[in-house]
């Protein structure tokens, strides 16, 4: 979309200029990359002289710095008719258009430092692609949100001319307290992340001995305690359970912390036919997305959101993920991170118009699904017991009770499992243990491919698999496994003709 | 999609469908190059742990002369049935691709889904007339359907076609 000509009418609208103090954070931007080598070096490397690479440090500083600022100098936009111009470049100038037709996606961004100078970056994602179609950093804060309100106006979403006047607060969707969102941390495993993340730095940067030291000396202390209370066995045993609890309190308080950082405030607003996810506490997010622009839904249960009563809903849009690495988005957005099963269900029935969520009849897959299901965890048994019973010996064999938890598995993940087909609607719902269900509308499906592996043959099965635009490798897969294979064909036939007939609108 | 309902038993490739169309006669000698050299590159890649481990025991020699010949045989005869079970289909709802005989996969792009098309010519490919046929979706999983070994004029054929497709989709 860079074309190097002006276009008609460029002198219709003024071009403007970022926020005067966007180089700085251009600057930060790049320097966080060697913030946390740099940091390593002045602290942890002061064993040398090392008064020559600092002084190479601060000259790259001050290169990086002029780079900014030059940057800053050369980076106009300019919005004219429905699309937005951007001319930058530091050497190479470069002219950018960029449609709001063509966005899909718009994030507001606000880090701590943002709102202390009262500024906002902002970005544009169209289909496609792994860099942003535009990054703008940083704006004035009324100025993003006078773009974002714009393209909310303009894009594609926007067809009637109801919208333009509807009230900009919009209306609410779905709110989170701060006890659900105590309550999501809880049932988030996103303390492994920083637990994890700590333990790697830890080991780079910490001198050699020193963590087995602490290490040491923790289990010193706590099997010590233990030993004077008693000695023996058993309270060996309590102190190492002691640790593990710990471990486990740690871990969840890490991830409640995480959670309150990263969903305080959450609100979902409806603008028309836009929606608009706002949260986090010490850096403010706020991304919008057009209700059409969503290309698949993944509404997903585990067992510890069973405990709690509730669900999450996850989107997949057609937006630019990962790439450029710095910012890249590290989970689908959520529509609704958490939320009892019943506002799920209502916001879904909301949002998929003239869908009645969920489907009363899932039809069920092959009726040997279960005994194909159970074949891959008789495998993994197997492969247990033997790699058990070349440590153990005989206890090895143990590792075979596995067979029946399973059994279990299969049965129940079989007798869940199901898909539904409507004249709007694929879902596929699979799981027991911890569940999800994988929707999306037949407008929005991509490339259809049946599959069957010998096994399948065997046993008369083939897998649809549905592709849709802007999964991520990490998402669950629009697959109906192990139908009848008659029954497959007859799905991959009617569907690729309905989609055949169906324009791409996206 | 119709015939697709009944799908004709693989072990008898020799009468596909109507519609369901064979790769032409000379792009068995594509498949078979291909396979017999990657395979080959294999076969000399295990020489390297075969000459290290085992080169003081009377196994080494027949083992790297087994994989010397076993590997690229096996690769050609890999080559034979891959091209028996490759299939294309092209009809008014779309394109369709089977492949493979124990993991069996079609893939079918609908017409109003085609992004854009490609059209690639190795050397080898050129000098058999042949071309490999890539249409691209939006998608993620299967967002390139490439089908080598198809002949030139059936490849450049299918791209206008699809084409054609894409160009009257976006006026309508």
């Amino acid at each position: 979309m860079t074309t190097p000509e002006a276009p008609p009418s460029a002198a219709a609208a003024e071009e403007r200029r970022l926020h005067p103090w966007s180089w700085l954070f251009v600057l930060l931007g790049s320097l966080r990359q060697f913030l946390i080598p740099l940091l390593v070096l002045v602290v942890f490397g002061g064993r040398r002289e090392d008064g020559v690479q600092l002084v190479a440090a601060g000259v790259a500083v001050a290169i990086l710095a002029l780079v900014s600022v030059w940057r800053y100098f050369t980076y106009r936009y300019r919005i004219d008719g429905d699309s937005l111009f951007i001319r930058s470049g530091v050497l190479e100038r470069s002219l950018r258009q960029v449609p709001f037709s063509r966005i899909h996606n718009v994030e507001l961004r606000q880090t701590l430092l943002h709102r202390l100078f009262g500024v906002a970056e902002v970005k544009l994602e169209s289909a496609g692609g792994t860099k942003p179609e535009a990054q703008m950093r940083v704006l004035k804060l009324d100025d993003a949100l006078a773009l974002e309100r714009l393209i909310r106006h303009r894009g594609p979403g926007a067809d009637t001319a109801a919208e333009v006047d509807a009230p900009d607060a919009g209306e609410p969707l779905l709110a989170l307290s701060t006890g659900e969102i105590v309550r999501l941390g809880l049932i988030s495993n996103r303390g492994m992340i920083v637990v994890g993340a700590a333990f790697a730095l830890a080991w780079q940067v910490l001198p050699d001995n020193a963590f087995r030291q602490v290490f040491d000396y923790v289990r010193r202390e706590a099997f010590g305690y233990a030993a004077q209370l008693n000695g023996g066995w058993a309270s060996t045993a309590l102190a190492l359970a002691g640790l593990v609890l710990l471990a486990l309190v740690l871990l969840r308080a890490f991830s409640v912390l995480l959670a309150l950082l990263r969903y305080h405030g959450f609100e979902l607003r409806e603008h028309g036919r836009r929606l608009t996810v706002e949260r986090g506490l010490l850096a403010r997010v706020r991304s919008s997305v057009s209700r059409r622009r969503i290309q698949a839904w993944t509404l997903r249960e585990s067992l510890l959101h069973r405990l709690f009563r509730r669900r999450s809903l996850g989107i997949d849009t057609a937006g630019s993920h990962g790439g450029d690495g710095e910012q890249q988005r590290r989970d689908p957005p959520e529509l609704a991170p958490i939320a009892t099963p019943e506002a799920c269900d209502a916001l879904l029935r909301h949002l998929l118009d003239g869908v009645d969520w969920p489907p009363a009849d899932w039809r069920p897959l092959h009726r040997h699904a279960w005994l194909r299901l159970l074949l891959g965890d008789v495998v993994f048994a197997a492969l247990l017991a033997a790699g058990l019973g070349w440590y153990f010996g005989p206890w090895g064999l143990l590792g075979l009770l596995w067979l029946p938890w399973g059994w279990l598995l299969a049965t129940r993940h079989a007798r869940f499992a199901g898909y539904h087909v409507d004249a709007t609607l694929v879902a596929v719902r699979e799981g027991w243990w911890s569940r999800r269900w994988r929707f999306a509308e037949i407008d929005k499906l991509q490339a259809l491919s049946l599959q069957q592996s010998p096994l399948d043959r065997r046993f008369g099965m083939a897998s649809l698999w549905l592709d849709t635009a802007g999964a991520t490798p990490m998402s669950v897969p629009l697959r109906v496994r192990y139908l009848p294979e008659d029954e497959a064909r007859a799905l991959a036939a009617t569907l690729g003709a309905e989609v055949a007939r169906r324009k791409l609108r996206w | 999609m119709s015939e697709a309902d009944s799908p004709p038993q693989d072990d008898a490739p020799t009468a596909p469908p109507q519609g369901w169309q064979p790769l032409p006669p000379r792009a068995r000698r594509l498949f078979v190059l291909g396979n017999a050299f990657g395979l080959g590159l294999l076969a000399l890649g295990l020489l390297i742990p075969i000459g290290l481990l085992l080169r003081d025991t009377l196994l080494a020699l027949p083992l790297a002369l087994a994989v010397l010949v076993l590997l690229p045989g096996w690769g050609v005869w890999l080559a034979y049935r891959q091209y028996a079970n490759t299939r294309w289909r092209l009809d008014s709802d779309g394109y369709a691709l089977r492949r493979g005989r124990l993991w069996q996969q079609e893939t079918f792009v609908p017409r109003s889904r085609v992004q854009h098309l490609d059209i690639q010519r190795g050397p080898i490919e050129r000098r058999f007339d042949l071309a490999t046929l890539v249409i691209h979706t939006a998608g993620t999983r299967h967002n390139a359907v490439s089908t080598a070994g198809l002949a030139a004029d059936d490849a450049e054929r299918l791209r206008d076609q699809l084409a054609r497709w894409i160009e009257t989709d976006d006026d309508a």
